[in-house]
């Protein structure tokens, strides 16, 4: 119990870190304005020329709503990958190794800590021009059931970020992976437009790919917040995170041996 | 207290032979260079540690001192498990530091100067509170420690302030008291006084010398400030290039090494030509100052202190001892490193 509660103290103290300077989660919130304002045209402009009422059997509210949803993931989620690089290159990372503690975990429980605030300011900022401009939201259902899936879709994130990040205790500069990583979130995971729109056959590399699971899945599921839908994410989320939390473990005790701290 | 016994010693840290060496990156110059790298990139091994063996009692107060560079950091990085060594052997308190890290992590403290380990934006009782739940100890317990530790150290009043308003020398009081929370056997201690005045430095020096005597803490203290080993250790290590070169008592260090005193002084007024003093060696002499160095075995600091206030209207002295460099100088120069 005293191992577990190690954890949420981690997340609570990153949470309350993160109330010291509430304007600049605001301040940072207004980024998501800006982008439901130009997608807001882009996708009104595209609809209007196709003369549909529906693409791929999503509405233009049900689009701009997933936008919101695939943003406010993708702009709240931290990057431990760049924190651990940034901690191995000024030595801080010697007072996380030698506590008694898993690394690992620590850089989870502070990552979500330090995500919550900013998911919600950018859903309250977001969120109000959308409705502003399409509508209002799906129904309470979709809000619960995205919640869920976020929280699986941090975590699917962090073990990615988390093998770039541990990286940085063998290459140093783990910049060139996250650059990658991010580019396979945009395209492959949904970020840019719904897996839906895409052909048949590159929607179907998507969908086995876990980068799908992060932005597409939990941005999916609150435009159509069916039961079978939320299983199927949930179970897809799990599968890939015991898979991926496997492969962290493994390469953080290889990387372990060779961590090279920089500073006297 | 459960001390580690091997060969009939008993000893808290007990370190065998122990070598570290990095591999370090190497390129030269130009664009010919960066593309030749890309495709073989050139590496060096570089010894941070070289066949050290030391042994540090429960309660002693050991220092560990070196130029930048000379492998102080490293060894103490290996011995709370954050680095494994390349080879040689480690015991702190029974354990082996790289392969039991976390259950070595509930008896040991440290303070690493040049880095915080306070959280910059909450005042520090947020991490004490968060510690007590790392340490897995319990809320009362917590609370009466906190109690305890801020009265120690005087940072009452402290605790309260975010810490990135806190100045130097009291953030250096809150991260020492944060490392005592679980009551560690031994507390190492990276450089704490780095950038500190006079003052703080006292302070924080006095303060571990309490802990030391009251808790029985054992501290390895790393510095470059001979100041720090003098005030606080019993017996010192000089380390040098990843070696050990020297390790006795500090009386014995300061009867032969640090007998030699230099002198800063200022003058209101023009000292005039053929400025001198008998038994000083002057080293600078301008119109209204001088630089000079004196051996205490020969020439008595009152006697030289007495000699400068009679030369003229004083506004400063400084008097310092010899840098580190210059006592490891000393030391090859007699031929009295130590080997292995």
């Amino acid at each position: 119990m005293a191992k577990a509660d190690k954890y949420w103290a981690i997340f609570r103290t990153q949470l309350r870190n993160s109330f010291a300077y509430p304007m600049d989660i605001l301040g940072r919130s207004i980024i998501i304005v800006l982008f439901m304002w130009i997608f807001m045209n882009l996708w009104r402009v595209t609809y209007g020329v196709m003369g549909t009422r529906a693409i791929a059997g999503l509405t233009l509210q049900d689009t701009m709503w997933y936008l919101l949803m695939a943003e406010a993931v993708m702009l709240s989620k931290q990057d431990p990958s760049q924190t651990i690089s940034e901690q191995v290159k000024d030595g801080s990372v010697i007072y996380l190794l030698n506590k008694p503690f898993n690394f690992i975990l620590y850089q989870a429980a502070a990552g979500l800590g330090d995500s919550v605030l900013a998911f919600c300011g950018n859903i309250l900022m977001g969120g109000t021009i959308v409705w502003l401009l399409v509508g209002p939201p799906p129904g309470v259902v979709g809000w619960v059931f995205a919640a869920l899936a976020v929280a699986m879709a941090w975590l699917l994130d962090f073990c990615f970020a988390a093998l770039i990040g541990l990286s940085a205790f063998v290459v140093e500069d783990s910049q060139a992976f996250r650059w990658i990583y991010q580019k396979f979130l945009l395209v492959l995971g949904g970020l840019l437009l719904p897996l839906d729109f895409f052909p048949q056959w590159l929607q179907q590399i998507s969908l086995t790919l876990p980068f799908a699971w992060i932005i597409f899945g939990p941005a999916r599921l609150f435009v159509d917040p069916s039961l079978s839908r939320l299983g199927d994410v949930l179970l897809q989320q799990g599968i890939w995170l015991l898979a991926l939390s496997g492969i962290v473990w493994l390469f953080y005790r290889w990387a372990m041996a060779r961590l090279v701290i920089n500073g006297g | 207290m459960v001390l580690f016994v091997r060969d009939g010693s008993m000893s808290a840290i007990l370190v065998r032979n122990l070598c570290k060496t990095f591999q370090m990156k190497r390129k030269a110059a130009g664009l010919r260079a960066s593309l030749a790298a890309l495709w073989r990139p050139g590496v060096q091994g570089v010894d941070a540690v070289r066949r050290i063996s030391f042994a540090m009692e429960g309660e002693e107060l050991l220092g560990f001192i070196g130029p930048n560079g000379a492998g102080k950091s490293t060894t103490i990085k290996i011995l709370t498990g954050i680095l494994h060594p390349t080879s040689g052997e480690a015991s702190v308190l029974g354990h082996v530091p790289w392969q039991e890290r976390q259950k070595l992590a509930f008896h040991i403290g440290s303070v690493f100067g040049q880095r915080p380990q306070l959280w910059y934006h909450l005042p520090a009782m947020d991490t004490f509170y968060l510690f007590g739940k790392i340490y897995e100890l319990e809320d009362t317990a917590l609370r009466r420690r906190i109690g305890f530790l801020a009265e120690a150290f005087e940072i009452e009043e402290l605790l309260e302030t975010p810490v990135r308003k806190l100045s130097l020398g009291q953030r250096m009081r809150c991260e020492v008291a944060a490392s005592l929370l679980h009551r560690p056997r031994i507390l190492l201690l990276d450089e704490p006084s780095i950038g500190l005045d006079v003052v703080a430095k006292q302070r924080l020096r006095e303060t571990v010398r309490r802990m030391n005597e009251h808790e029985g803490v054992g501290v390895l203290l790393t510095s470059h400030d001979p100041g720090d080993i003098e005030a606080l250790c019993k017996r010192v290590i000089i380390v040098n290039h990843g070696q050990i070169v020297y390790q006795d008592k500090v009386s014995t260090l300061k009867r032969r090494y640090l007998t030699v005193k230099y002198v800063d002084v200022r003058y209101s007024e023009d000292l005039g030509a053929g400025f001198t003093l008998p038994g000083v060696e002057m080293l600078k002499v301008g119109r209204f100052g001088a630089k000079l160095r004196f051996d205490v075995r020969t020439t008595p600091v009152e006697q030289v202190l007495s000699g400068l206030a009679s030369a003229g209207n004083l506004i400063d002295v400084t008097v310092s001892d010899p840098s580190l460099e210059d006592v490891i100088r000393t030391i090859y120069a007699r031929g009295e490193v130590e080997n292995g």
